[in-house]
């Protein structure tokens, strides 16, 4: 014990700079354990949050769809959502009708506009916009509660604090995006169409000829799934770093940071694991010309 | 008359926040760009502010530049196999890396992380009343905090850009060669097929830009946060949709005037 003390003493640097680079994966793997428990804690608690804290969920579900602040002036989460996927959207249209028209098939923009905005765009393009709407307003939310200590309150009043901040904002989170993805993809599909046959004067039945040809059902309902998905791991994430918020205001700051960091990878991450499981063995669509 | 009267002031209060922020930001844009050129520039708090992003944003670029990789190419060989034209991967993973990856993985790390960091920085020192005591002192923060950064974020925005390229490239190249069984030669052959000096020229044009706006969006929010931990926090929110809103709609008019000069036509 008086040697380690001795070493320390002795070689205060090198001991330092030893455990803040060998120390590195250990930390990563316990912050990654304490993220699996929250993640665990509160998905478990779902069924107790509907049971018990009905009302706040619904206020929730508000809250989130509306917005608040500065936010609800440029009117919302869905008019945010909505423009963030016409621009999404209408950039596969703009290079993929440039793009196709290179190499002589420009009709195909339609067929393009089908396949990669219901497959990519708008999945991955509502996750970043909800993970910066709902999501970091949620860790700002509970970042703040947690720095001037509500949240130690409502766990002394004997409420279940995980159940009732981070199990709510969960469920409403799942239950909004079905209307707001419905709402984007909407927009997917009309941005293309009017970027093709207005800006770029394309004949109207020939874009909509491709697009509903190979605009597949299925490929729908996967990527709504995909987008509930993303939802639930975008609000999970934001919830466990406001929830664990630590360090006074700048604190607050730097976890709003750091979950935005985190969800960013884990929307595109879900995005590819999705299409590669989906469409990895079989594309799923048929093109005779 | 007094209707009117008291619809010209409802109106006038409703207006009256998002007026002032508009404002508000062109002023301290216009008062940026003149700072920008009253030498000597703070080229030290440059140097560390450039660290300090490249720090923060490194590694999301790497985790997002990936995945996003491997959705695009194995989105795009998918179609060119079935188009009959697998040859000619190589030209759409490079268009897609050069005139879409890059860019758009820039605009989602430089607003979802480089101006977080910004605002969350400048916010806790706006909060803590540093900026006060420093125009107290006779320090401009503009000239002093504004500019290094404004300009550390077009810079790092600019080298994100060809790392997320490079990692796009290289990226694609591993995964339709040793994955979807395409000959190696026929993809570096097809590789400058549409993609050329004007479409890299656009893809760099297009992160300065978005690093300039989200340095000076990110510096804007964080000066005026006030109100404790909860308003830091929404500010650092606003700064994060208020970037990818201008950021989206920048790329879109980028892209269209882009597509104009580009090459292979």
């Amino acid at each position: 014990m008086s040697d380690v003390a001795a070493t320390r003493a002795r070689f205060p640097r090198v001991v330092g700079n030893v455990e803040r680079y060998g120390g590195g994966p250990g930390r990563a793997l316990d912050a990654f354990g304490r993220m699996v428990l929250f993640t665990v804690s509160c998905v478990g608690a779902i069924g107790l949050a509907l049971r018990r804290y009905r009302a706040e969920t619904l206020q929730l579900v508000a809250q989130i769809g509306m917005g608040t602040g500065a936010l609800a002036v440029v009117g919302g989460t869905a008019a945010i959502v909505a423009f963030v996927t016409l621009s999404g959207a209408s950039l596969v249209a703009i290079q993929g009708f440039a793009s196709l028209g290179n190499i002589g098939v420009g009709v195909f923009t339609g067929f393009f506009a089908a396949l990669v905005n219901v497959r990519i765009a708008a999945p991955v393009v509502t996750g970043i916009a909800l993970a910066a709407t709902v999501g970091a307003g949620a860790t700002a939310e509970l970042g703040a509660m947690r720095i001037s200590e509500e949240i130690d309150a409502l766990e002394v009043m004997g409420v279940r604090s995980i159940a009732f901040l981070a199990s709510t904002r969960i469920v409403a989170a799942v239950i909004v995006i079905l209307p707001l993805y419905g709402l984007a993809m909407v927009m997917a599909f009309l941005s293309p169409q009017l970027v093709t046959t207005v800006l770029y004067g394309q004949s109207s039945g020939t874009y909509s000829h491709y697009f509903r040809t190979f605009l597949r059902p299925d490929d729908v309902f996967w990527s709504f799934v995909e987008a509930v998905v993303i939802a639930g791991i975008v609000m999970i994430t934001h919830c466990y770093y406001g929830y664990t918020a630590a360090g006074g205001p700048v604190g607050v700051g730097v976890a709003v940071g750091r979950s935005m960091r985190f969800s960013l990878a884990a929307v595109v991450v879900v995005a590819m694991l999705a299409s590669l499981a989906l469409y990895g063995v079989d594309p799923n669509f048929n093109l005779t010309v | 008359m007094t209707t009117s009267t008291g619809l010209g002031s409802y109106v006038g209060g409703q207006l009256r926040g998002p007026l002032e922020h508009v404002g508000g930001f062109a002023r301290m844009c216009s008062l940026t760009g003149k700072a920008l050129f009253r030498w000597p520039l703070e080229s030290r708090e440059l140097v560390v502010q450039c660290w300090f992003l490249l720090r923060v944003t490194i590694l999301p670029t790497m985790t997002a530049a990936i995945p996003l990789t491997v959705l695009l190419t194995f989105t795009l060989n998918v179609l060119l196999a079935e188009f009959g034209a697998a040859d000619i991967s190589g030209a759409g993973a490079a268009l897609g890396a050069v005139t879409q990856l890059g860019p758009l993985t820039t605009v989602l790390v430089v607003a979802g992380t480089g101006s977080t960091a910004i605002c969350a920085e400048l916010g806790a020192r706006t909060i803590r009343e540093e900026i006060d005591a420093l125009e107290v002192m006779g320090v401009d923060p503009i000239r002093r905090l504004v500019v290094p950064r404004v300009l550390a974020a077009t810079f790092v925005a600019t080298l994100l850009n060809g790392l997320v390229i490079i990692v796009g490239l290289v990226g694609s190249f591993v995964f339709t060669v040793y994955f979807q069984h395409v000959s190696g030669g026929a993809f570096l052959s097809t590789l400058t097929l549409v993609t050329g000096l004007p479409e890299v020229v656009i893809a760099t044009v297009k992160a300065v830009s978005f690093g300039l706006i989200a340095g000076l969006v990110g510096c804007y929010r964080g000066l005026t946060a006030s109100g404790g931990p909860k308003g830091l926090g929404t500010a650092v929110n606003e700064t994060v949709v208020l970037c990818v809103i201008a950021l989206f709609a920048v790329n879109v008019i980028l892209t269209t005037i882009g597509v104009r000069f580009g090459s292979g036509r």
